[in-house]
């Protein structure tokens, strides 16, 4: 128990870590996929083609290669330098960002055509259609395939430990080293990572009351 | 003065031609209503008035502008040809007021306040000054629908098309969508109507074209069309209606 106590302030700062990497890499991987999903509906051929070359590329990758290009392999070249938080952040970003866009893709073609054609007949663009129509509606349908996105996103930062990123799960490795308690602190770390995820449903569910279809 | 002038048009979906080859002059303040069978083409004739559909051959002149023109600008052209659906397309996540609103405001940049003004002169015409501030869903078919011609309206259109507004409805609700379609009728406004109400079509319209595989096989003016149709497929069409 005191070995648990002791440990909390280290994992503490571990938790920030997640939290901060956490934060970033969602927003910016759900920039992604609402651009990859533009592009993958768009009538221009070019950006079609690099949507689907990029979510298939992502998709057919395990993550922790991903990690491993972005960090170690960039990092190869003289002109490039990233320090290990963006080699992640991009990493989890790109990771979800695929998905993302594969979900916003799906809820944009669940939308009935008549949305399109009414915002249409009254003479608004196809982007005012999207911006005020089509897109405010598919978001509310697809929050509950979000949060179980951003919860699998949450899980992956627990990788970017690999690469000695001070996180969680590394904040727990180096307490574990120092004191040999492997077992209460995996538990404890565990119990960590559970609470923030069932935080993060909450916050799902909150959203989805709030912006209940009518 | 014609506002609407249809020339030749043809529309094909692949392999299947929907629309032969149609042409029609639509004047200022006309009611025109087309009948015909399902899958006769009439909806897709309609819904080729404002470009839903894309046009295979042929020329669409809205008030002088040449809808199947390249370089027309469709949105503004939209603007000035209001649309009434069958299955009503509010937009759901918006409210009543919302729905009415949004297209004045954003495509023709006219400030909330008015556009608000103008929505409640309109909620008041069709009958629902209590709903604007309700959502779609909590609307029965017929105020759904008496919505859409007031959000379409919102533009001030020069011209409505209605989609088979009715077929949607339950029977008690048609006749206070008619009523509103009817008093807009009286105002003069130009309308081309698909529809299976005859009784309206013989009622209010000016001329009812009849539709039948991508052709108008028989135009007239209704009393003449629906007491002595000469064509035999409109005897036999309207001997199934009537």
């Amino acid at each position: 128990m005191e070995a648990i106590i002791d440990a909390l302030p280290y994992l503490w700062e571990g938790i920030k870590v997640t939290a901060y990497v956490f934060v970033f890499a969602i927003i910016l991987g759900f920039i992604i996929g609402l651009i990859m999903a533009l592009f993958r509906l768009s009538p221009i051929w070019i950006l079609n083609w690099i949507a689907k070359i990029f979510i298939d590329a992502i998709r057919g990758t395990p993550i922790l290669v991903q990690l491993f290009f972005f960090y170690f392999g960039l990092n190869s070249f003289d002109f490039i330098s990233l320090d290990r938080e963006t080699a992640g952040i991009i990493t989890v970003a790109i990771n979800a960002g695929a998905y993302f866009a594969e979900i916003i893709r799906a809820g944009i073609q669940s939308m009935d055509k008549g949305q399109t054609e009414a915002a249409r007949s009254l003479g608004l663009s196809g982007t005012q259609n999207m911006r005020y129509i089509i897109l405010p509606q598919a978001f509310r349908r697809m929050l509950p395939t979000f949060t179980n996105q951003a919860i699998i996103s949450l899980k992956d930062t627990s990788l970017l430990s690999v690469i000695g990123i001070a996180d969680l799960t590394q904040q727990g490795q180096v307490v574990i080293a120092a004191t040999f308690k492997a077992f209460e602190i995996w538990l404890v770390v565990g119990v960590m990572y559970f609470i923030m995820i069932y935080l993060l449903s909450l916050l799902s569910s909150y959203l989805e009351r709030r912006f209940e279809l009518r | 003065m014609t506002m609407i002038e249809v020339k030749n048009l043809k529309k094909s979906f692949g392999e299947l031609e929907v629309l032969k080859d149609i042409s029609v002059d639509v004047k200022e303040s006309e009611v025109v209503c087309v009948i015909g069978a399902s899958g006769s083409g009439k909806s897709t004739f309609l819904r080729c008035l404002n470009r839903l559909e894309d046009i295979t051959d042929g020329r669409v002149i809205i008030d002088g502008n040449d809808i199947t023109d390249k370089k027309a600008d469709i949105n503004k052209i939209r603007q000035e040809v209001g649309m009434v659906f069958q299955q009503f397309n509010l937009f759901p996540h918006k409210t009543v007021m919302e729905n009415i609103i949004l297209a004045p405001m954003k495509a023709r940049g006219v400030t909330k306040e008015a556009a608000k003004n103008k929505a409640k002169e309109l909620l008041a015409k069709v009958g629902l000054s209590d709903k604007a501030e309700s959502y779609p869903n909590s609307l029965s078919g017929g105020q759904k629908q008496r919505v859409a011609i007031a959000r379409a309206l919102a533009m001030n259109p020069k011209i409505m098309l209605f989609d088979e507004p009715t077929s949607a409805l339950d029977p008690e609700m048609v006749g206070d969508v008619l009523e509103v379609m009817k008093q807009l009728a009286v105002e003069g406004m130009t309308m081309v109507v698909v529809t299976h109400e005859m009784g309206f079509a013989r009622e209010v319209s000016d001329r009812v074209l009849f539709i039948d595989h991508g052709l108008i096989v028989e135009e007239n003016e209704p009393n003449e069309l629906f007491s002595n149709p000469k064509n035999d497929r409109t005897q036999s069409f309207l001997s199934k209606v009537l």
